[in-house]
């Protein structure tokens, strides 16, 4: 909300630094995003023209003889074609400051010019929201000769303040001045909330036929000229970033800003019965609303209605139907307060958001209906309207609940010290009511405060006061909870393992365009790139690779996702995957196949301190030749592989992907290694080579040879595998070492060369194999 | 050894000094070890020349063998001490070779076989092990939660404005990506008794649109203490600590009022800008504020302590959601919170 410092100062006599007042407003909840700077303007006047006369030497030029107040008289030339007789107007007087020049004395074809007349832009205003064509009009509610730069707040800065959702109260000039001079403990100079109304035959009449309308004043005015509005309201309007419309719009904009109140205004011509109805929309109303849209409503729809329909959406916006005009000479005012939920609701309904329907959304405190239409008569009487009776509808006006606040709370709930004495004033700064008793105080919040609900908002409130910088940091007694942080340990873990193992981490998109049967697709996505969670964590790691286009690894942990018979099935998956260069392996053999299912074993034996099991398997995304899953305790966590081919060149890759999956959720807890001595005795070896089937695997080959040998077989690795020329096609030659070793005396030759003979027998009766020699 | 017989004691001296003679000479190019050994077997070996010396004492007379004895030893001893003196000198000779080596030490080293922890994930490390030297455990719970965990539990009934805030994916009715990861303050609380002290890291989304300070994915530490005497000074202590763990020893950190339905009081949560240190006008890293917004923070609103049937008026706690990327992008100088995503070699290899 942008809010000029100029109107903050006419509440509260706030320090000259803008920096020094956002930097306060930001200690006290309500950051100021930027500070809009004004230009160094100086010297200017509110003049008058007294008379006008054309130049005698130049078609184009006119000569103004200006009052200036005091009697003081100044002849100025002016090309303007917007000016006459009688007009108020800016006067920059001789050695002026204004954002792109300085006023200095000049001669125009003869005649001496003591000044100039301003236009919008030379005052650092939007034209096109002022005259457009000229000279800025101001008016006679700014005393004659005055500061134009002071009564019109043309150089004070401007605040762009947030304000957080349960603040509605604050979203106003009065708002955030109160809460300041609270903080500074300053006082505050607040206009008139009497309403000067009372004229008691213009009556309004309203009928509220929903709950969902808690309060509603309705006030008619009668002797209203609709033109443009005066000169101090247009600029604040401007200031605070709205466009100035007629004087009447502009009251009810000027009152929205200053007390956060949405007031509306009808033409009251246009009300047919003369009465203001609140209720729900009829099936298949109709409403041109301001904006010119055309809207089919329905009974979720809250509308102010006439004899003869709709006339806007309540808390939104205002129909066309009865919008104020030029013409418009007698008028009502709206200042209602609506049910939050109830205007959120219209206001997505209709994709419309407006300042009011922002205000209405976070449900304001039902006091604000009388203080708005109240200000807003002022303003209307003091451009010459009559101002009828404010009629109040409605729900009585709602009493805060005293909340009972402890004093020790303060220091529980903060670590701070605050005595009861300290708590209660600034609690009082803040408009709270404050009954005393021992050690408990009975607060009552103001009536503009819908947010305070319990004591830990009044410890907040006494924070704020006191400043969250006052709050000493210190370090909290904790006692080790029993909570396990197995989960993450499992995650970190894998991860410096996986950076151990060579592999960079990435961490990709969980939405993703396209998936299987199974996915879970979202409700409201972004876009259709993002429409559903993923399933897998490979497509994103293989198109990352295809992108660096040279041999890398990287692994990703992340969750992904499923619907299995209606229920989201979500998995924290760990995968990994690298390019290589190109290889011409015949197709039995496949070297970074091994380095895959290697890098998997270490991963998995890091994480559970057991040697995972490979075994022979075909997986969706996999190669079907060149796939294993790999099973710790028998149960299945994650498959290895090369990646399948067509998904290869789906990826666009040129290098061969291999690809690891490993479900860490399928993780036993890390079993703890126990501590074996090593035998003292030294340990002997065998070599064997062996013909088998091709289909014979490696792994069999080597269980079966160490359960012949037995107990004094210490490792059994198979070393090479070749097929060709040298072997009979359909088998495969296959190189194995077997390590022996007692633990009671060292092996004999004779000892060790029974057991080949035994491990020889067995290979060939289960196996068929046959010994090379 | 023909050739090698003598009648006296003189001509024994004489050809034991003139086989000394020899073994000088020959080791005079003796280059290596093997050199010596050679040497050593021709005229100190099992069939070497003194040895045939040595057998030929018979033929003298007995009285003169005791002295032709000792005259053969001293000979021996003689010659290993020669020996031995080029072996040493041999020794030496290939130690200074090996010392007069040079090589370009600044010849590159071989690729580096070190992978590397994404900088994100190094953060909510760095950011739990902070956590944990201080006792609290780390929890890790689901991405979809129902409605329930995400805004009911947290005090933010349905129509409540802040929902708005967190502009959610839907998956259906109940079901959404979180926005935030306080659902773990909800479920961490059902499932165990006070004290409880968690740090819970994790992914979020958010329909916000993507731009170099925003993604609709993100990261998010959130930290809950609840116990009894457990204040909103103990929140400032903590997070200083962690700020100061992550950015460096100077950190100061910033407590700012603000609004969480969850929370009372709230605070927006600030560190000094890493960068610029705070105050430099031009900084890209913080916009000349001295500050990087790092969350949101606050005392556990006592309808949330209800919610889990905890008394409000018996414990107390604290809770802080941290952005992930926020400090990793402060941490590491990043300028844009895509590059994170985007996980090019340049950066994982730089920020390794």
């Amino acid at each position: 909300m942008f809010i000029p410092l100029s109107w903050l100062r006419e509440y509260t006599d706030l320090p000259a630094a803008s920096q020094e007042v956002a930097d306060r407003l930001a200690m006290l909840g309500f950051p100021v995003a930027h500070i809009v700077k004004r230009p160094h303007i100086t010297n200017v006047v509110v003049g008058r023209i007294r008379a006008i006369e054309r130049h005698p030497n130049a078609d184009r030029l006119q000569v103004c003889t200006i009052d200036a107040g005091d009697g003081a008289q100044l002849t100025i030339v002016t090309a303007a074609t917007n000016v006459a007789a009688g007009q108020i107007v800016p006067v920059a007087k001789l050695g002026a400051k204004l954002p792109q020049t300085t006023i200095e004395r000049r001669t125009m074809r003869g005649i001496a010019s003591e000044g100039m007349l301003c236009s919008p832009d030379e005052l650092a205003l939007p034209p096109e929201w002022f005259e457009a064509d000229g000279i800025m009009q101001l008016d006679d509610s700014l005393p004659l000769g005055g500061d134009a730069v002071t009564l019109l707040g043309l150089a004070d800065d401007v605040l762009d303040v947030e304000i957080t959702s349960n603040r509605v109260d604050a979203m106003c000039a009065i708002g955030l001045a109160r809460e300041l001079a609270a903080s500074y403990q300053l006082p505050l100079r607040l206009p008139s909330f009497e309403n000067p109304g009372g004229e008691v035959s213009l009556r309004a009449r309203v009928e509220i036929e929903s709950d969902d309308c808690l309060r509603f004043v309705a006030q008619r005015f009668e002797n209203v000229r609709v033109g443009t509005g005066p000169a101090r309201v247009r600029v604040r309007l401007a200031l605070c970033g709205i466009r100035p419309i007629n004087s009447v719009v502009d009251v009810s904009n000027y009152v929205l800003l200053e007390t956060g109140e949405p007031l509306h205004v009808y033409d009251a011509a246009q009300v047919r019965g003369g009465t203001l109805i609140v209720r729900d929309a009829r099936q298949g109303e109709r409403l041109v609303t301001l904006d010119g849209a055309e809207r089919t409503l329905g009974p979720s729809a809250l509308v102010i209605a006439d004899a003869e329909g709709p006339l806007g959406l309540a808390g939104v916006m205002g129909g066309e139907r009865s919008e104020v005009n030029d013409a418009t000479s007698s008028i009502l005012l709206e200042a209602a307060i609506f049910a939050g939920a109830r205007v959120r609701r219209t206001a997505q309904l209709f994709s419309l958001r407006t300042e009011a329907s922002m205000r209405h959304e976070k449900s304001l405190a039902p006091a604000l209906a009388e203080i708005g239409a109240a200000r807003a008569a002022h303003m209307l009487l003091a451009l010459g309207a009559h101002a009828g009776v404010p009629q109040v509808a409605g729900s009585a006006r709602v009493q805060h609940q005293a909340i009972a606040l402890m004093t020790g709370e303060v220091e529980r709930l903060l670590g701070l010290r605050v005595s009861a004495q300290r708590i209660t004033d600034d609690l009082v700064a803040l408009g709270c009511t404050i009954a005393q008793r021992p050690e408990e105080l009975s607060v009552t919040p103001p009536p503009w405060r819908n947010d305070l609900a319990n004591d830990a908002d009044l410890v907040e409130e006494v924070a704020r006061m006191e400043g969250y910088d006052a709050i000493e940091a210190a370090m909290p007694p904790i006692a080790a909870p029993e909570i396990s942080s197995r989960e993450y340990d499992v995650e970190r873990d894998a991860a410096f393992t996986m950076r151990a193992l060579g592999y960079h981490e990435v961490i990709t998109h969980s939405l993703q365009a396209s998936a299987g049967p199974h996915a879970v697709a979202l409700r409201n996505p972004l876009s259709d790139e993002q429409r559903f969670l993923r399933t897998d964590l490979a497509p994103a790691l293989f198109a990352r690779l295809a992108r660096i286009g040279r041999p890398y690894r990287l692994f990703e942990i992340g969750h992904v996702f499923s619907r299995e018979e209606g229920i989201v099935i979500e998995v924290p998956l760990l995968a990994f995957a690298f390019t290589t260069e190109p290889n011409d392996e015949p197709p039995w053999r496949d070297r970074e196949f091994l380095r895959c299912k290697g890098d998997a074993r270490e991963l998995l034996c890091a994480l559970t301190g057991r040697c995972p099991v490979v075994q022979r398997a075909e997986r969706p995304g996999f190669h079907p030749g060149k796939c294993a899953v790999v099973l710790v305790d028998s149960v299945e966590a994650g498959a290895v592989g090369r990646a399948d081919p067509r998904v290869e060149r789906a990826s666009g890759s040129s290098l061969p992907l291999y690809l690891a999956a490993v479900r860490l959720d399928r993780l036993p807890e890390r079993a703890l290694p126990h501590y074996r001595p090593a035998s003292r005795y030294p340990s002997t070896y065998r070599d064997l080579a062996l013909l088998v089937g091709a289909e014979v695997s490696a792994q069999s080959v080597e269980a079966a040879t160490a359960q012949a040998i037995g107990d004094i077989c210490t490792a059994v690795r198979v070393f090479d595998e070749y097929r060709g020329p040298q072997v009979q096609p359909g088998a495969k030659s296959l190189a194995l070492r077997a390590t022996m070793q007692r633990f009671d005396g060292t092996i004999t030759d004779e000892e060790a060369d029974a057991a080949v003979t035994r491990a020889v027998d067995a290979l060939q009766k289960q196996l068929g194999a046959t010994i090379r020699t | 050894m023909p050739g090698f017989s003598f009648a006296a004691m003189s001509e024994l001296t004489e050809k034991l000094a003139s086989l000394q003679q020899r073994l000088a000479r020959a080791l005079e190019t003796a280059g290596d070890e093997r050199a010596l050994e050679e040497a050593r077997a021709v005229y100190l070996g099992r069939s070497g020349d003194v040895a045939a010396i040595r057998r030929s004492i018979g033929r003298l007379p007995a009285q003169e063998r005791p002295l032709a004895g000792k005259e053969i030893n001293d000979a021996v001893a003689a010659m290993e001490a020669l020996l031995e003196r080029k072996r040493e000198e041999i020794a030496s000779r290939a130690i200074d070779t090996a010392l007069s080596e040079r090589i370009d030490v600044t010849f590159p080293a071989p690729e580096p076989r070190l992978g590397s922890i994404h900088p994100v994930r190094r953060v909510i490390e760095d950011a739990c092990a902070y956590f944990e030297r201080h006792g609290f455990a780390v929890v890790l719970g689901p991405e979809v939660e129902p409605d329930y965990y995400n805004f009911d539990a947290l005090n933010i009934p349905p129509e409540h404005p802040a929902r708005e805030g967190f502009d959610s994916f839907w998956v259906d009715e109940t079901l959404l990506l979180r926005p935030h990861t306080s659902p773990m303050q909800i479920r961490t609380m059902q499932l165990h008794r006070p004290p409880i002290a968690i740090v819970a890291p994790g992914k979020c989304y958010r329909r916000d649109a993507v731009d170099a300070r925003h993604h609709f994915q993100f990261h998010q530490i959130e930290g809950l203490l609840v116990a009894e005497g457990v204040h909103f000074g103990h929140l400032k202590g903590m997070l200083t600590g962690l700020c100061r763990a992550l950015l460096g020893p100077y950190q100061n950190v910033r407590f700012r009022p603000s609004f969480f339905p969850f929370t009372e009081p709230s605070a927006e949560v600030d560190t000094t800008c890493p960068k610029c240190g705070g105050g430099a006008a031009a900084c890209a890293m913080c916009g000349g504020s001295g500050w990087i917004e790092l969350g949101g923070a606050g005392m556990v609103h006592p309808n949330v302590l209800r919610e889990v049937g905890y008394d409000p008026k018996r414990l107390s706690g604290w809770a802080f959601g941290f952005g992930a990327e926020r400090l990793a992008l402060a941490r590491y100088e990043v300028d844009d919170v895509r590059r994170f995503i985007d996980s090019d070699p340049d950066l994982l290899e730089q920020l390794a």
